[in-house]
């Protein structure tokens, strides 16, 4: 099988791409406006008719999709320690392609029991004690979820020690119950792989139907994943490489959106700076993080709340005014750069970690939270926002360090997803990654800064 | 087999002790959660509280132990895990006081023991196993 169709349905436009993985490169690419609130089939079908009027020996032995319709994987996660396994789940939901719509720690009570039920995630990821430590609490939190009154899929991925018992308690009410690897197995140490490969099996198996995404499964014969964690994929092929392909190293992507603003990073292993002490939890080197308070229409208001600079600008402040009250509204270009500046700079610098310096009987000792990205060396924009923009390189400029504490990348390459293949190809990265890698560097567009 | 929660508490990068009374609690067979140095009293409860560590050792070399450890009984008390024994050890005030002065001080603060300078760690260790048998 060496014919594909790739889409990505869900977001302001479907996206498809024709691929042939006997020869590097991207046949063919279509878009369609996206008719999520009748049918996202229509946006497919009209992409495919696309391809088909345009290319005559349009044809393809399997179709693969990744999706955000319908809100994209909704979760709701649970922990019991806000710095240390809640942050964990947050980060196991993330790097599954979740968006987090509520997170609680310690006891669960009866109020944020009916938040939840008025949140409706898809999935909810509870967690909480290290191996062999507390059970009280997520034992506490089993119970209270299993008087939720309503049936969703909820992954136990807590202190192993009480995971039989959790399994009894939840099994009893059929929720269906879901058991991974704890994310944080002992103090300090994360391990979200486990928990974020079920949260994908889970996504395929239940949350496809739930979403009356199920039709789909007629046409699309065996990947189907939230468009993020296809993303993902491909960055982490990109930035790694295969056996026979090297790699780009250490790279950050950003994605800004209507809503939210994404960044990645992917990194190697490195040993912290000589005197440094690193504090907090061990970050993976594939994070993503996800701010939903950033975004350029939905969440505009807060954006310019958050930058005085922008503020000062009275016809800015104007826009965003008008952008709240019509979602669909003509957009001023210029503006939405400035407001995706914004959002970049403030998402990477909640993304990247940070240096502080104490003063000590011992002299200056400086204390590393986070994540340090000052040895990336190269930089993705995805999403319109960023690839329309009158300068991109203004945008992604935002994410360089400008303050001394703040661990981001000093010099940096910027790299455009202007055909927005990167959603699709994370779909073949698995199954194709030289082919996907090489077709990746063939595309991408390098920018000036 | 029983967690201990062990760290140099506040602004204090003495890791060489630390080290040891990891080491001793391990051949002794315990569970040991090492946060190593400029630990702050919150995460020492957060250790606590998410391992369910049964005892947490201080160690304060530098002298400002009494700043740093303010409080941290009724820390623990607030939290639920007022039941968790608090061990203390080091240099914990600078100069030559008497050391009941600086037991007495350090009890008050919700410390169950309190070490001396120069103290054995098996001596502790010893201490440690009978008070967790009665608690």
């Amino acid at each position: 099988m060496t014919r594909f169709c790739l889409m990505d349905v869900g977001s302001t436009y479907t996206k498809g791409c024709w691929v042939d993985t006997d020869q590097v490169g991207i046949l063919a690419w279509a878009s369609a406006p996206t008719t999520a609130s009748t049918d996202i089939n229509e946006g497919i079908q009209n992409v495919l008719n696309q391809l088909k009027t345009i290319y005559p020996d349009f044809n393809y032995e399997s179709m693969r999709l990744c999706s955000s319709a319908k809100g994209g994987l909704r979760m709701v996660a649970i922990g019991l320690v806000e710095d240390l396994t809640l942050k964990a789940a947050r980060m196991a939901c993330a790097n599954a392609g979740a968006k987090l719509v509520g997170a609680y720690s310690h006891k669960l009570n009866l109020q944020e029991l009916k938040e939840i039920e008025t949140l409706k995630p898809d999935i909810i990821l509870l967690s909480g004690g290290t191996d062999g430590g507390n059970e009280e609490v997520v034992l506490h939190n089993a119970k209270k979820l299993a008087k939720l009154n309503i049936k969703l899929p909820i992954l136990y991925a807590g202190n192993k020690s009480c995971q039989d018992e959790i399994h009894q308690i939840l099994s009893e009410v059929n929720h269906d119950v879901r058991i991974s690897a704890n994310v944080m197995p002992s103090y300090g140490v994360l391990n979200v792989e486990s928990a974020r490969d079920q949260i994908r099996a889970c996504f395929l198996e239940q949350i496809i139907e739930a979403k009356g995404l199920s039709t789909l499964t007629s046409i699309v014969q065996d990947i189907i994943m939230p468009t993020p964690a296809s993303v993902l994929d491909a960055l982490s092929l990109l930035a790694y490489g295969t056996k026979q392909e090297k790699g780009l190293g250490d790279l950050m992507a950003v994605d800004v959106g209507g809503a939210t603003t994404d960044v990645y990073s992917l990194t190697s292993n490195q040993a912290p700076p000589s005197g440094v002490q690193i504090k907090g939890l061990i970050e993976p080197l594939v994070k993503r993080s996800v701010e939903g308070d950033l975004g350029l229409r939905i969440s505009a208001r807060h954006v310019l709340d958050l930058d005085s600079e922008l503020q000062a600008d009275e016809d800015l402040s104007l826009y965003v005014d008008k952008l709240t009250h019509e979602i669909h509204g003509s957009s001023n270009p210029r503006y939405d750069e400035n407001l995706a500046s914004t959002c970049v700079k403030i998402a990477s610098r909640r993304h990247a970690g940070r240096l502080e310096q104490i003063y000590t009987s011992m002299g200056l000792e400086t204390i590393q939270y986070g994540k340090d990205l000052r040895s990336v060396k190269t930089l993705i924009g995805i999403g319109g926002p960023i690839v329309y923009a009158v300068e991109p390189s203004h945008i992604l400029n935002q994410v360089k360090q400008t303050e001394a504490d703040i661990l981001l990348p000093q010099t940096i390459e910027f790299i455009l997803d202007k055909q927005y293949i990167l959603s699709c190809l994370g779909l073949l990265a698995k199954t194709h990654p030289d082919w996907a890698l090489k077709t990746m560097k063939h595309h991408l567009e390098k920018i000036h800064g | 087999m029983e967690t201990v929660v062990i760290g140099v508490i506040g602004a204090d990068v003495h890791a060489v002790g630390n080290r040891i009374i990891e080491y001793a609690l391990k051949q002794e067979g315990f569970n040991v959660v090492n946060l190593g140095v400029m630990v702050s009293q919150q995460e020492f409860l957060d250790a606590v509280i998410e391992t369910n560590a049964k005892a947490v050792i201080v160690s304060s070399l530098y002298g400002h132990g009494e700043l740093d450890c303010r409080g941290m009984g009724d820390r623990f008390i607030e939290a639920g895990y007022g039941h968790v024994l608090l061990f203390i050890g080091g240099n914990l005030v600078i100069g030559k006081t008497d050391f009941n002065e600086v037991e007495d001080k350090f009890k008050a603060m919700g410390f169950h023991r309190v070490f001396p300078p120069n103290s054995d760690i098996n001596e502790g260790i010893e201490r440690l196993k009978e008070d967790l048998l009665k608690s």
